[in-house]
């Protein structure tokens, strides 16, 4: 597994990778969270902790289990951190401390280093045994429901360090707080290398032309996703240049709003025959590769994003990508130098005919991109920093450390 | 035989960020935070803005933020001109970053606030440094080194060095110097501008020099045959 980042992760990367290794021989490091699959943190852990074993350490993922009313409990403090007023009483923080409690007594806690993810297990603090333990928080709280805070940096304090993914997701508490940017595996079946065969049978799939450019956005039909303005930039772009849209994503079938936002879509396209909509069921990882790699260039239009992981897939693929300029897509997008960054249905429009017309601009940016991914949002550049964390608070104080 | 020579040992360093909690959303802010901010917090800002390879168009997170968000930007051209490498301590950094918003604030003294999310965030690092595993024993084999290690060893021994050495100078002259005692090379490498050039840029300029004086000592047999 690890040979397979060789030649496409930092060498730097993998050589520290290597040397932590050593340093954490056989020591034992647990990762918890509140599901196997599904989701942007079970998808990561999934390829980390095979890699993390390769290293000689003693790696561990646990997933806590609970009822229907925890995981309602844990859904509304999750939307009230990213800033939706909910309602709380007091016998729902029972609820979410009880269960946490209960399957501390199943779970073997036991370890040198701990990783709790996100809210739903963070009252495991309380059941502590031993070793470092780190709160690994993947949610924006840069604007949260106090209330809902208040209650759960009760726990979070107790941890030996947070860590955030952007320094404007972070919260001032009085533990160490570290900054580890989210990461794409370029070897998983989402990024990895495609031939030209594969790209093909895509294509055939969705019937999609390869005699004009093809403009594409891959996201969920959700309003923060802005699929109204990539239209309305689209068709700005048709009165200079011919091109296609491709409008990809999965119907969101927990989001009511989804099939609203689909609709609304529908009509704004209003059966243009150069706009295809592309419902993609779950598990289309393949199907998102190819169309990422046969495109000319590539839309984030969001108004609110996460951190926008979709923005690094696609310039892994050497592409030149025009995002909106919020949450971790200005990190990922270096104006004019790996992509553009807009603000405006019409700014897009702008950078798209720039990029259609200037293929040679679009290239070097694209190989910019690429670059700028290998060197900073691999998966290989993450798990070094959740070693460098451990091995750090293992030297606590030190701001320079000598391997 | 031979004389001895002591190797060239590349180093890297990589940096883990680290939130201080802090954060500004307009110059007055800036100015208090920097005031009061640890050293290490300051060092990143600055010195270690070198290490992202960005465009040279800043040469401070200060600057960028300055000239990007607010978009002030002849106090973003007055951060981009201090020169970190011009100052013997941090102490004496910091005092000229805030002469220089002192300076500005008395002339507009009603900057515009960043718009919420976009606030300066203050952070620090913790830095690793290792061996980068590669060794070299004379200039042929440093040239071929400096053409392929990574950015991070360029950074660690033409910019970090000089702050971990004291003195304003770095590891590769210094080697050159001790080991070589080759001077012309020494100056050469000593007036590449580590303000002017991004890493890469670095990396070129050193090659170039190492290559000439590579090219040179092989050439004195040639020089030797054209004086028959």
């Amino acid at each position: 597994m690890f040979d397979r980042y060789v030649g496409i992760s930092p060498k730097s990367d993998l050589l520290l990778l290597q040397l932590l290794g050593a340093k954490l021989h056989n020591r034992s490091f647990l990762h918890i969270n509140s599901t196997r699959s599904g989701g942007g943190v079970a998808e990561i852990l999934q390829r980390m902790i095979p890699i993390i074993a390769e290293l000689g350490i003693d790696v561990r993922w646990e997933v806590i289990e609970g009822d229907l009313e925890f995981f309602d409990i844990t859904k509304k403090i999750h939307n009230a951190l990213q800033g939706n007023p909910e309602k709380f009483t007091e016998k729902m923080w029972q609820h979410h401390y009880e269960i946490n409690r209960k399957n501390a007594e199943k779970l073997t806690l036991d370890a040198d280093a701990v990783i709790i993810h996100d809210p739903q297990p963070a009252p495991l603090i309380h059941f502590r045994k031993r070793g470092r333990w780190i709160w690994r928080c993947h949610i924006d709280l840069s604007n949260p429901q106090l209330y809902v805070w208040n209650n759960l940096s009760r726990y979070c304090k107790k941890y030996d360090a947070v860590i955030f993914s952007v320094s404007k997701f972070a919260r001032a508490m009085p533990v160490e707080k570290f900054i580890i940017t989210p990461s794409i595996d370029p070897i998983s079946e989402k990024n990895r290398e495609l031939t030209d065969g594969e790209i093909q049978e895509t294509l055939n799939k969705f019937q999609i032309p390869t005699d004009r450019p093809i403009i594409l956005q891959v996201s969920r039909f959700d309003r923060f996703k802005d699929p109204v303005g990539v239209i309305k930039a689209f068709r700005i772009v048709k009165k200079y240049n011919e091109c296609i849209l491709v409008l990809a994503g999965s119907p969101a079938t927990d989001d009511p709003e989804g099939e609203i936002v689909l609709n609304e879509v529908k009509e704004f396209v209003n059966n243009d025959p150069d706009i295809y909509i592309l419902l993609l069921p779950a598990f289309s990882d393949k199907d998102i590769n190819a169309l990422q790699r046969i495109a000319t260039v590539i839309l984030q239009k969001s108004i609110k994003e996460g951190f926008g992981l979709t923005v690094s897939e696609a310039m892994w693929k050497g592409k030149p990508v025009i995002g909106g300029a919020v949450g971790g897509i200005p990190l990922q997008i270096i104006h004019s130098v790996t992509g553009f960054l807009v603000n405006s249905a019409e700014g897009a429009a702008f950078r798209i005919r720039q990029l259609l017309n200037n293929p040679e601009m679009a290239k070097r940016m694209g190989e910019n991109a690429k670059e700028h991914v290998r060197k900073n949002f691999l998966i290989t550049r993450q798990i070094r920093d959740y070693l460098s964390i451990w091995y750090s608070l293992e030297n606590k104080g030190k701001s320079i450390i000598e391997l | 035989m031979a004389e001895i020579i002591e190797p060239f040992e590349f180093k890297q360093c990589i940096s883990i960020l680290k939130s201080t909690g802090k954060k500004a959303k307009d110059l007055r802010e800036l100015r208090n935070v920097i005031a009061r901010i640890s050293d290490e917090c300051i060092f990143h800002h600055t010195y270690q803005y070198f290490l992202k390879g960005h465009i040279l168009e800043y040469t401070s997170d200060f600057a960028h933020w300055a000239g990007e968000t607010l978009e002030e930007r002849a106090l973003s051209e007055h951060l981009s001109n201090i020169d970190p490498y011009d100052f013997k301590s941090i102490h004496d950094l910091r005092n000229k970053l805030l002469e220089v918003i002192d300076n500005y604030l008395e002339h507009f003294p009603e900057p515009r606030q960043a718009i919420p999310g976009d606030d300066f965030f203050f952070n620090e690092t913790v830095t690793l440094i290792f061996p980068a595993g590669i060794r070299a024993k004379n200039l042929a084999e440093f040239l071929t080194a400096i053409k392929y290690v990574d950015a991070g060893s360029v950074y660690y021994h033409f910019f970090e060095a000089r702050i971990r050495l004291g003195g304003g100078i770095d590891d590769f002259s210094r080697w050159v110097e001790d080991a070589l005692g080759k001077k012309e090379l020494v100056e050469r490498i000593r007036s590449v501008d580590p303000f002017m050039h991004d890493l890469e840029g670095i990396r070129r300029h050193i090659a170039e020099a190492v290559e000439e004086e590579v090219k040179r000592d092989m050439e004195v047999i040639d020089r030797c045959l054209t004086g028959m």
